[in-house]
């Protein structure tokens, strides 16, 4: 955007992008589509059963668990998802752009280190959120079933954590497993890093490549062990609404898992543009910073090992 | 409110319509539209705390078709106000339009993830529009569980999607604020000019600054509350607050905490910043103390992380846990007498101009005042006990807000309309929109201590007619706060009419940051060649 | 245990007026600014902090600042101060700002611990009332009297019927809870759906009320304040969140006893309510 005058500084000024806007629209309708999907406009009402209020006033869920009701809240939902991941791709591509044309100068290449540590920081407040949750009902419930026990009606179900009823998943199987997975992908995406910086593409695109199996796999074996508590659940194992134990497992572990498929695309968009030649021995801030993040989804699944599968299992 | 650029840039590439306003990349257009944004959405919230005391007049039930529909209006004022007026206004509209300049850049570090903080916000609010018409509890639309959102009122208390649009608004506000910090802090580390030390820095930049590290550090966690309360909602959902399933509620109220209470430090830090430079300005004088200034908004911003359960005391929590909320709440005492004694002696020797803005600093720095020291009333719990949920904590935090907040964005608007615009604001209308909202306001939550030290509970459409003479005071203040608000419509648009031009420092002497040294309104892009801050130059 | 009356709190309160009527029981008063009378000990030790500790302190604090900032007006405006100083740092000056709010802070803490600690540490009860917040009205069982029906306390719907039993509309109930002066009193506190708050101003006391939780509080009324209180809920709870009131009628210990011996009827020696001779759970 030249002006009257030359610009002299070393600042990335980006010309006006539709991206950000609709991203919002996105968002919108997205956020249509959830409350639409979970909840229904209003509580449904039998009498009317034509079809647009069945579209926006049933409950979603009522359509998956298999009981009368035809909302169509997921398509809503769907094509906001699909608009997002659309806009983000062509936002994402348009970065990437930027950065082959040499906009991405030293000063701005800081300014996107800055940028993806802080927006780290976001995330781990975030999971701050979810483990704070954890160990108060892990830890708390017994001090408070301390006091007036004889009047707390359910003071079992409070001072027992997790819950008598509860088989909780043993940490020695598939959770061990899943955490070498998660060290090893660790391993291989530094391999790639070190190796894209001493001119070896190869081994970049191979390290790359087996870190986003890695994920893949882990993501499968965490279905899994989910399909698992799920299908038990009537019978001694549980799912999110059984207590809050469950609550407690399914949130963290499927945000942690959310997390692990973002981290996957992440190194996955960086993987297509290694393998389409572009990040420079010298300049590859995209690889470092889907590391980065690939790393903390790590040190999250760690803290989860620890504490969720193994010192209160 | 569009504003005008200076007429040597008109062909600098500057985009058509559509593309400038929907499409921006500019850190002052973006400024602008929050700005403008803040304004629409401080008319509803008006609105909405209109009805409330027209309703709250007289004792009985007039106004509102049911005690439902009274629950939604203070839910959602305190929502707008706090989200989508006064955190737009300093943040997202001063903040964008001022800490780059001040600081000596050409814009924002990322311009275009700048815009999307903006768009997330109109998408937020339509959120939190549509949830008025859709069913919220059994007895009427909308949702009507405060601000604060408590379970079990708002998860089956509240079995209505109006909830839901609530919650997704309030975390697309959340994401928002949240690119909004990484901007703000990437831009304030990394975009300085050169010679601009960060002790150098002008104290708006620093308390944007601050403010943008307890957004990044508070909202993530408000964000998992809400999708706790979220799936708690779906029937065959989760329970992490239903005791049934060994949830708790009172965990929600620490998690919402944890973020609410840096959050009320997020709304005035940047209004201190602006208070700073008002005040500085005006009495031609620098700012007193600037270390201590900069580093007591810090302190607010560090200590106001390990306070959050003072608003929980009757919650039945352990007394030596009180005692340690107690004490520290207390703490931040200190720092903000720092500010309030360091602006006391900023304008001590000074040569002082009472132009509007100045007017509004004064007003704010004697206004935050009563509301700080009423806040230390009740972060005493012993006597929290006997104040908790009453008038007198309504009366407490509209001091800091509708005072406190709102006095800095008026303070600031005035102060920077010209530079903003171009144009010159009438200086009578101005001065009555001031002395109309200084007494309104007074007149509407002053007499809400007593209120609540009579033990008035907050959230009641009506009440025993014991209340009634301080309530039918408070709302005739009301009614002059809103004739006071009209005219600052009017002055607004009077100035857009007139089109008197203002010089580049229509300030003068005294007005000694950056933004003084553009034109008014300044180019499109500022600082082609970036600035050189000098080793004597003063903030 | 009678405490010392450290203050009258109508003395501090002046403007509040008239104490109310002949029962000599604490209301509400139109116009009024100050604290309802104190009739409990953690009340009058709350009313005696609040009105001669921190009322002065803040008091203080605003109208210093309110006269720097006249004296500056006048003193330094541009007329009277054509030249600035350039004056930005003083040491002294910054410490001493920091260091007295330091020292009021502490000499303001130590009575408002004494003051916390006196509330919550639950000394010996003689006796354990059980509040259940519903929605919306309250529940109240005699923990310790089981010959007492537990029973619904619900406002008076319409203000014809507060009035023509002589009680505030909106404060008044049906079944008033009933508990005998000079005694020690235990208050468990529960919910059984959304957040409630138990609170009686004039007892100092608030304590919310939180299903799956019991929380507990205490109040002793001075001998000789027999009477009847009010409180409200304190906690949004909903639709008629402003609509379940609590009234609390304190009777000598005496009279309380008789009550018990009568399981609890409601007869015109202890209640104003002209049920006669029922117990609330009978009706
Ligand atoms: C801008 C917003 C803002 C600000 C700045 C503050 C500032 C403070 N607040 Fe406030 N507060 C709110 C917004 C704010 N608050 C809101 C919105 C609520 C209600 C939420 C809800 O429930 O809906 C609330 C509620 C609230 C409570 C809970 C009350 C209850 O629900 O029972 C408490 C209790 O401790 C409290 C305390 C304080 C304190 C100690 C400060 C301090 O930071 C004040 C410090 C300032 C001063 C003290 C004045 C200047 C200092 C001097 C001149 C030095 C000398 C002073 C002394 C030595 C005392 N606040
Ligand atoms: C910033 C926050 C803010 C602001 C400004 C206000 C302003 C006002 N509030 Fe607000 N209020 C809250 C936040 C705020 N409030 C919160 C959080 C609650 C608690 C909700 C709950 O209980 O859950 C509450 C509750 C509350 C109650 C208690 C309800 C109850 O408990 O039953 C009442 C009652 O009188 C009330 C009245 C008013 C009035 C008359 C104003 C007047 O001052 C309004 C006059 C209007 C303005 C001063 C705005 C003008 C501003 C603009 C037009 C924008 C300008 C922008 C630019 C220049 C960029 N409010
Ligand atoms: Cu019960 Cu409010
Ligand atoms: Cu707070």
């Amino acid at each position: 955007m030249a002006g009257a005058h030359a610009v002299e500084h070393d600042y990335h000024l980006v010309p006006p992008s539709p991206w950000p806007f609709l991203s919002g629209v996105a968002c919108l309708v997205w956020g249509l589509g959830m409350v639409v999907f979970f909840t229904g406009l209003v509580d449904r009402n039998p009498a009317s059963p034509d079809v647009m209020t069945e579209f926006f006033f049933a409950r979603g869920l009522d359509t998956i668990q298999g009981r009368d009701a035809s909302n169509g809240g997921w398509i809503i939902l769907l094509l906001g998802s699909l608009f997002a991941a659309y806009v983000m791709y062509r936002w994402w591509r348009d970065v990437a752009k930027e950065s082959v044309q040499g906009d991405h100068t030293p000063v701005v290449d800081i300014g996107l280190r800055y940028g993806m540590i802080l927006f780290i920081m976001q995330e781990v407040m975030f999971f701050v959120g979810w483990f704070w949750m954890f160990f108060e009902i892990g830890l708390f419930h017994k001090v408070r079933t301390g006091w007036n026990t004889d009047i707390l009606e359910n003071a079992e179900g409070y001072g027992n954590w997790p819950p008598p009823d509860v088989t909780t998943i043993d940490p020695w199987h598939l959770p061990l497993m899943n955490t070498l997975v998660l060290l090893l992908s660790g391993t291989t995406v530094t391999w790639a890093h070190h190796a894209l910086i001493n001119g070896n593409r190869k081994g970049a695109k191979w390290g790359l490549g087996l870190t986003i199996l890695l994920g893949i796999f882990f993501t499968l074996l965490q279905g899994i062990e989910y399909v698992h508590a799920f299908d038990y659940r009537e019978d001694g194992a549980f799912w999110l609404s059984t207590n809050v134990y469950g609550s407690a497992f399914f949130l963290a572990t499927g945000f942690h898992g959310l997390h692990v498929v973002i981290g996957t695309i992440f190194l996955l968009a960086i993987w297509l543009r290694l393998m389409n030649g572009g990040l420079k021995p010298e300049k590859h801030f995209g690889l470092e910073a889907a590391a980065w993040y690939w790393h903390f989804v790590d040190v999250v699944w760690l803290f989860l090992f620890a504490f969720v599968y193994v010192v209160f299992q | 409110m569009v504003a005008v650029y200076g007429d040597d840039h008109v062909d600098s590439g500057r985009p058509g319509f559509f593309t400038r306003w929907f499409y921006s990349t500019n850190h002052k257009d973006i400024g602008t539209l929050y700005l403008v944004f803040a304004i629409i959405s401080g008319l509803i919230g008006g609105y909405l705390s209109l009805m409330m005391r027209l309703e709250l007049a007289e004792p009985g039930v007039q106004i509102f078709e049911s005690e439902h529909q009274y629950n939604v209006f203070i839910s959602m004022h305190g929502l707008i106000m706090i989200f989508f007026m006064v955190m737009p206004a300093l943040i997202g509209g001063f903040g964008n339009w001022f800490v780059p300049i001040m600081i000596g850049a050409p814009d924002m570090a990322f311009p275009r993830m700048n815009n999307l903080s903006f768009w997330l916000l109109p998408v937020a609010l339509v959120c939190l529009l549509i949830s008025f018409f859709v069913q919220g509890d059994a007895s009427g639309n909308g949702f009507g569980g405060g601000w604060v959102m408590y379970p079990p009122l708002s998860t089956s208390g509240s079995p209505g999607p109006a909830f839901d649009f609530v919650i997704i608004g309030l975390l697309a506000a959340g994401f928002s604020s949240i690119f909004g910090a990484i901007n703000f802090i990437t831009t304030i580390l990394n975009m300085r000019a050169p010679g601009m030390t960060m002790h150098k820095m002008p104290l708006f930049a620093w308390g944007v600054l601050v403010t943008a590290f307890l957004l990044l550090l508070a909202l993530p966690v408000l964000a998992a509350s809400l999708f706790m309360l979220f799936t708690d909602r779906i029937p065959g959902g989760t329970g992490f607050f239903d005791p049934a399933m060994g949830g708790d509620p009172v965990m929600f109220q620490h998690l919402f905490w944890f973020f609410g209470h840096p959050e009320v430090y997020i709304m005035i830090l940047p209004a201190f910043g602006i208070i700073s430079h008002v005040v500085s300005t005006f009495s031609r004088k620098p700012i007193f103390g600037y270390l201590g200034m900069a580093y007591a908004m810090v302190a607010i911003g560090v200590v106001g992380f390990i306070v959050w359960a003072h608003h929980m005391y009757t919650v039945g929590m352990n007394v030596n846990l009180k005692a340690y909320f107690m004490a520290a709440t207390l703490v931040i005492a200190v720092p903000t007498g720092i500010k309030i004694f360091s602006w006391l002696a900023t304008m001590w020797g000074g040569s002082i101009r009472f132009t509007i803005p100045m007017l509004w600093a004064q007003a704010f720095i004697f206004l935050f005042v009563i509301g700080g020291v009423t806040g230390v009333v009740l972060a005493n719990a012993g006597v929290d006990s006997a104040l908790h949920d009453t008038y007198y904590v309504v009366a407490h935090f509209h001091y800091v807000l509708s005072m406190g907040a709102v006095f800095g964005i008026f303070c600031g608007f005035y102060y920077w309309f010209g530079k903003m615009s171009g144009l010159q604001y009438n200086k009578w209308l101005a001065t009555i929109h001031f002395w109309f909202s200084f007494v309104g306001v007074n007149l509407i939550f002053f007499p809400q201590h007593f209120l609540g030290m009579q033990g008035m509970p907050r959230r009641y459409i009506d009440y025993p007619d014991a209340f009634s003479l301080w309530n039918k005071v408070s709302s005739y203040g009301s009614y002059v706060t809103l004739i006071g608000t009209l005219f600052f419509f009017v002055m607004l648009i009077e100035a857009y009419i007139s089109r008197r031009r203002v010089s580049d420092n229509y300030w003068g002497e005294g007005a000694t940051t950056l933004e003084w040294t553009l034109s008014s309104p300044p180019p499109f892009h500022q600082f082609d060649t970036l600035p050189r801050i000098g080793r004597d130059d003063h903030h | 245990m009678h405490l010392p009356k450290i203050a009258s709190s109508t003395a501090v309160t002046g403007l509040t007026g008239s104490m109310s009527a002949a029962a000599r029981a604490a209301e509400p008063v139109d116009g009024g600014i100050g604290f309802q009378e104190a009739v409990t000990p953690v009340m009058e030790k709350l009313t005696w902090f609040h009105n001669w500790m921190l009322m002065p302190i803040i008091t203080g604090i605003v109208l210093l600042v309110l006269a720097l900032i006249i004296y500056i007006m006048v003193r330094f405006n541009e007329k009277a101060n054509p030249q600035p100083s350039k004056t930005s740092h003083n040491t002294l000056i910054e410490v001493i700002w920091t260091v007295i709010p330091v020292i009021i802070l502490l000499v303001m803490i130590v009575p408002s611990m004494r003051l916390l600690y006196f509330q919550d540490a639950l000394p010996e009860t003689e006796m354990t009332i059980k509040a259940t917040g519903n929605t919306w009205n309250w529940e109240y069982s005699y923990i310790d009297h089981e010959n007492i029906d537990s029973f619904v306390s619900s406002m008076l719907e319409e203000r014809t019927d507060a009035e023509a039993e002589g009680k505030p509309y909106l404060l008044g109930t049906d079944f008033p809870l009933v508990v005998p002066s000079g005694t020690r009193v235990k208050v468990l506190v529960t919910s059984n759906n959304n957040l409630h708050s138990f609170a009686v101003p004039a007892f100092g006391i608030k304590i919310d009320a939180i299903p799956g939780r019991i929380n507990e509080t205490w109040f002793e009324v001075f001998e000789g304040r027999e009477g009847t209180y009010y409180g409200q809920c304190s906690e949004l709870c909903g639709v008629r969140h402003a609509y379940m009131p609590i009234e609390i009628r304190v009777v000598t210990r005496d009279a309380f006893a008789d009550w018990v011996a009568n399981d609890g009827a409601f007869t015109t020696t202890v209640a104003t309510n002209t049920s006669g001779g029922q117990t609330a759970a009978q009706q």
